[in-house]
């Protein structure tokens, strides 16, 4: 709303300048975004919040200006001269839907001479942003911009027996409005819907000539030939305009309007205003009296206040007078009514008032105090920190995401964020079999039609933008959800996931060290430093579809396969064209963090030994296909309890080693707790070692 | 005095104090004097160095052939006993007078030896040290992170939603009707509902819904932040992303005020933005809290004046002297309603906190997608 500064004048002396005028409004709920200084004057921009509709004018925003500065409001009472003819007589109107249009209001001005506007009223309404037509349809234009309320003049003599049909849509009704476009206003016939859109309508009614409180028809609108007018000032029920506006995709300042709500009250003023503007301009007679139908017509709402609640909300005191004046200006008309009445500052002080009429959305006390505290001024309630009732709690799992975290972090993992939007065939790239996507109905785009249903799918994206963004080595995770709403567990539809993603270097070239690419090692072992902080993890032959069939495995927690890890399958990689090794993981986050805490509350100090470890190399030959974890369980058979630690020193293939088999360095330490080993005792564990290694697995010990 | 007595004797130590023909305690002691005048001479002419100090102890202290060894055999042992004590005595004083001089040279070898090396292998100060890869928290974390500890601190607890939502809890428990002009400035992402859905699904378009979803589990005290991801159905440009952050924030007591809420709003912004920072409250509209409020801080950047440091004016607030930050209020009755709290009892306040625009804001970056990329370009800068 383009408010104009010296139009305001013409309803309260306001002196303020228009930057400090501007900046009192702000601070007291009117939002300025900007002010100009134009040929007119200053323009100020006012962002009127859609419970404001009064605001939608000149007068409104005048009241508010006498709230703050504690003026008084002039009064709007045109008289326009009126001729003996009757306006009763020279047209009918009846409204068929008094839920939709709950008043409607008539007058008629005969030989009017239709042409351009006159200097001043062009002039305000360009500094509103409104172009200049004829001055009978600018009238109706100022009027609105200075009233609030919309209104609407017809070719008086193209009205089809002077006569006005307000009355619903009817199915497939369509007609051509204003600004020359052929609407459908209701669904078609057999979807038997009633669209609840008002039609005005002429004869006998069945040809419209407007959408009620949304735009005019162009069959009767006023033209350079036009020489008597009829003036149309209604009120359209708010959530019908909107429901209508939405429907046809048509707003207008009009909708605008009568959709927050315009005043009921105001009718029958701004039509007269409009007369009496008419006359002044365009010439012409009006006819006598108005033709004003009502059917919604209600007695003005009592409301009241409280300084009891006052106090309760707002928590400190406004005086009396500044209640009493605050309300006062703003129409609520307040009247003391408690028994102490007279005394300042009662804390049994109530007042009764009355709801303007273009207030209605102002319903209850709490309304009340807003308005009152507005006025007042917000920045005179003392801020106070509240006391606090109760220990503050972290989410369930704060403490373990932090660790979980801080560990990725130092194992050079970066984190990310993304939008779980994405493209339907990329998901499906990563999605597991028997899940259905959640689906956008209203996507922005193909490219972002469905949420994923893994966090692969965002990360591989996050490495590819990287990598062609030149950045090859790169190691990132993500905290997100995953959304699948026919739920594959727990009918939990978002789960958490933890996704972890790699490429390029592990390690690049410095001074000291060569370069190592990133291996399906380098991804197991930062995962199993994770799985470290929840007990540990087990590692499992298998693993999603999406990757590389030699280097993946599912990862295990305890009873629980939490996901897959491993080098994306080149069939995937393709898709998003990398020409480099990519590792991914997706580990479910909820049983990661559960078994964190109890990982946590099972932890015990174990005393050091002190006694010394020996350690023991044997160099195996094994036949392919013999794991590492094999020979681990036939050592651990042996339940030799001196056996502290079992680990992989070296491996190969190839030169030297006979097809069909491959060479492991097994390191095994010794260790007890209750004496320093001997040379026999070593001896002889190391022989049973030997023993059942060949036995078990047939493995041949090496020459050293 | 010495040289008078014993002019041709080339090398005393090699004779027994009888063939140097001395018997007599005073003689014993000027010839002890004139090998400890000999030792440092000879120390005094070398330079300290690990060789040389070998050199000297081989020759002084030396088990075989050392002076000390030569003195012990032919002087001592042969004395008449009437001089062994002397003699002793001598000896020891020039044996502790002998080490502790070459213990002196060793320090002096050795730091003059470091001296040496460190002019060769001194380490380039200049060059990179081996760095390890270490990663970072997304900065959208780290803004989440700060504020959560500032609520924490004043005893709100942290709490989570979903971000598929139903009408109910995104719109009409809040006070917002079907067909309220506030919903037409939520453009909402709708999603394709499986069969047999009880109701619509939307992606939530601001974490307010929680606030309905703690008071439905939870009587008053209510103190609670939810951080978390909305939606908005906005195309993506420098300053609209369809995905935002959001910090929602809601307090819920039997004495909760007005006078509370801009406190702890005051609070919050002085933690964040420190402790010079203004607030500032302009009556609002939003259909779940009455009075509604926006918020603006004093400009940090700026102090406050509209003017850059080098004159001009400031790029953050654009001359406004404030920055418009978020909405709040105190909570609107109607929304009591929804959750079966007996307005006449509780009052309390919520509010919204816009952590991508915040954290644009205090870093001055001037393009939302940024965050969402994950350019490690991008991220490596806020380790």
């Amino acid at each position: 709303m383009k408010v104009v500064y010296n139009w305001l004048k013409d309803f309260v002396d306001v002196t303020a300048p228009p930057q400090e005028l501007a900046s009192r409004l702000a601070l007291s709920g009117t939002n300025i975004a900007g002010i100009e200084n134009g040929p007119h004057g200053a323009v100020i921009d006012a962002e009127v919040s859609s419970n404001r509709p009064d605001c939608l004018g000149h007068l409104g925003i005048a009241r508010e200006v006498g709230a703050i500065y504690k003026l008084p409001l002039k009064s709007v009472s045109p008289k326009p001269a009126e001729s003996a003819a009757k306006t009763s007589d020279a047209v009918n109107v009846e409204i068929q839907s008094p839920e939709l249009c709950g008043r409607f209001t008539a007058r008629v001005i005969r030989n009017v001479k239709i042409q351009p506007s006159l200097k001043w009223l062009k002039d305000r309404l360009e500094a509103s942003g409104v172009a200049s037509i004829s001055n009978v349809v600018d009238v109706s234009n100022y009027v609105m911009l200075e009233l609030g309320h919309p209104l609407h003049t017809f070719d008086y003599d193209k009205v089809r027996d002077h006569k006005i049909i307000v009355r619903r849509a009817k199915p497939s009704e369509k007609m051509k409005t204003l600004d020359g476009v052929e609407r459908q206003l209701a669904p078609d016939k057999d979807r038997q819907l009633d669209s609840g859109i008002c039609m005005i309508s002429d004869g006998d009614g069945s040809r419209a000539v407007g959408i009620g409180g949304i735009m005019g028809g162009a069959e009767t609108e006023i033209s350079f030939s036009t020489k008597n007018v009829l003036i149309e000032c209604a009120w359209f029920e708010p959530i019908s305009i909107r429901r209508a506006a939405r429907f046809l995709k048509l707003h207008t300042e009009a909708s605008t309007r009568f959709g927050r709500g315009a005043d009921p009250e105001m009718a029958e003023l701004a039509s007269r205003r409009a007369a009496e503007l008419i006359l002044q301009l365009a010439g012409g007679e009006l006819l006598a009296g108005v033709v004003d139908i009502y059917p919604g017509k209600r007695a003005p709402k009592k409301l009241r206040v409280t300084r009891a609640e006052i106090l309760r909300v707002m928590g400190a005191d406004v005086p009396d007078k500044e209640v009493e004046a605050s309300l006062s200006a703003l129409g609520f008309a307040p009247v003391r009514i408690d028994q102490n009445r007279g005394a300042e500052g009662s804390l049994l002080a109530a007042w009764e008032c009355t709801q303007p009429s273009w207030r209605a959305e102002v319903e209850r006390e709490i309304d009340l105090i807003e308005e009152i505290a507005r006025i007042y001024g917000l920045d005179k309630f003392p801020p106070r920190l509240p006391a606090a009732r109760q220990g503050a709690a972290r989410l369930p799992h704060y403490e373990a995401e932090t660790r979980l975290r801080d560990r990725l972090i130092g194992l050079g993992y970066r984190e990310i964020l993304t939008i779980p939007h994405v493209a339907e065939e990329r998901d499906a790239l990563f999605r597991p079999g028997g899940i259905s996507p959640a689906r956008l109905s209203n996507p922005l785009s193909e490219e972002a039609n469905v949420l994923r249903s893994t966090g692969l799918v965002t990360m591989a994206a996050a490495l590819e933008w990287n990598v062609n963004h030149g950045q090859r080595n790169v190691r990132l995770f993500e905290i997100g959800r995953h959304y699948d709403l026919t739920s594959r567990k727990n009918d939990e539809p978002e789960p958490p996931i933890l996704t972890i993603g790699a490429t390029g270097e592990a390690r690049e070239k410095n001074l000291y060290d060569p370069a190592r690419e990133f291996s399906f090692a380098d991804l197991k072992g930062d995962l199993d430093s994770i799985g470290e902080l929840a007990g540990g993890f087990a590692w499992r032959d298998g693993g999603a579809e999406w990757l590389h069939a030699a280097r993946r495995g599912s990862v295990v927690l305890g009873a629980n396969e939490l996901g897959s890890a491993g080098q994306l399958a080149r069939r995937v990689a393709e898709k998003f064209k990398f020409r480099q090794d990519v590792f991914l993981a997706e580990l479910e986050l909820d049983p990661l963090c559960t078994a964190y805490l109890a990982a946590k509350e099972a932890r015990r100090y174990e005393p050091l030994p002190r006694f010394p470890a020996v350690e023991r190399d044997f160099s195996l030959l094994l036949p392919d296909g013999t794991h590492f974890s094999d020979v681990v369980k036939a050592i651990r058979s042996l339940n030799i309890s001196e056996i502290s630690n079992i680990e992989a020193a070296d491996l190969f293939r190839g030169k030297n080693v006979p097809a069909g088999k491959y060479s492991l360095l097994v390191r095994v330490t010794f260790q007890s707790r209750e004496a320093t080993l001997t040379d026999t005792q070593i001896g002889d564990y190391s022989g049973k070692i030997i023993a059942v290694l060949e036995k078990q697995l047939g493995a041949q010990l090496r020459a050293q | 005095m010495y040289r008078a007595i014993m002019p041709n004797v080339e090398n005393p130590t090699e004779r027994t104090l009888a063939g140097l023909a001395i018997n007599d305690p005073m003689a014993i002691e000027e010839l002890f004097t004139s090998e400890k005048v000999r030792f440092d001479k000879q120390l005094a002419a070398k330079h300290p160095d690990e060789v040389n100090y070998t050199l000297m102890k081989n020759a002084w202290l030396g088990r075989k052939a050392g002076v000390l060894t030569l003195i012990t055999e032919n002087w001592l042992k042969s004395a008449p006993p009437a001089l062994k004590p002397i003699v002793g005595q001598s000896l020891n004083q020039l044996k502790r007078h002998i080490e502790e001089s070459l213990e002196t040279f060793r320090v002096a070898a050795e730091k003059g030896s470091e001296e040496v090396a460190s002019n060769r292998d001194r380490v380039d100060l200049s060059l990179p040290g081996v760095l390890r890869p270490v990663g970072s928290h997304h900065l959208i974390r780290q803004v989440f992170q700060e504020i959560e500890d500032i609520f924490f601190s004043i005893g709100f607890s942290v709490v989570e939603g979903p971000e598929i939502e139903t009408p109910y809890y995104n719109f009409e428990a809040l006070n917002i009707p079907e067909f309220h002009p506030v919903r037409d400035d939520m453009d909402t992402f709708y999603l394709e509902l499986p069969k047999g859905a009880p109701t619509p699904l939307l992606l939530r378009t601001h974490t307010s819904p929680m606030q309905i979803r703690t008071m439905e589990k939870q009587k008053p005290p209510v103190r609670v932040i939810v951080p978390g991801k909305v939606y908005r159905r906005d195309n993506p440009d420098a300053t609209h992303s369809f995905a935002f952050h959001q910090i929602e924030g809601l307090a819920v007591d039997t004495d909760i005020t007005f006078c509370d809420f801009t406190g702890t709003i005051e609070y919050f912004v002085q933690q964040f933005f420190g402790p010079g920072v203004k607030t500032r409250f302009r009556p609002s509209y939003f259909p779940f809290t009455e009075p509604s409020v926006e918020f603006d801080v004093s400009c940090p950047f700026c102090g406050g004046t509209g003017t850059a440091a080098g004159g001009g004016t400031c790029s953050k607030c654009k001359g406004a002297a404030w920055i418009e930050l978020f909405g709040a209020g105190m909570v609107d009755p109607a929304v009591y309603g929804f959750v079966n709290y007996d307005a006449k009892k509780v009052s309390g306040f919520a509010f919204g906190i816009g952590i991508d625009r915040l954290a644009m804001l205090k870093y001055g970056i001037d393009d939302i997608q940024i965050f969402f990329q994950n350019d490690v370009r991008f991220l490596r800068q806020f380790p």
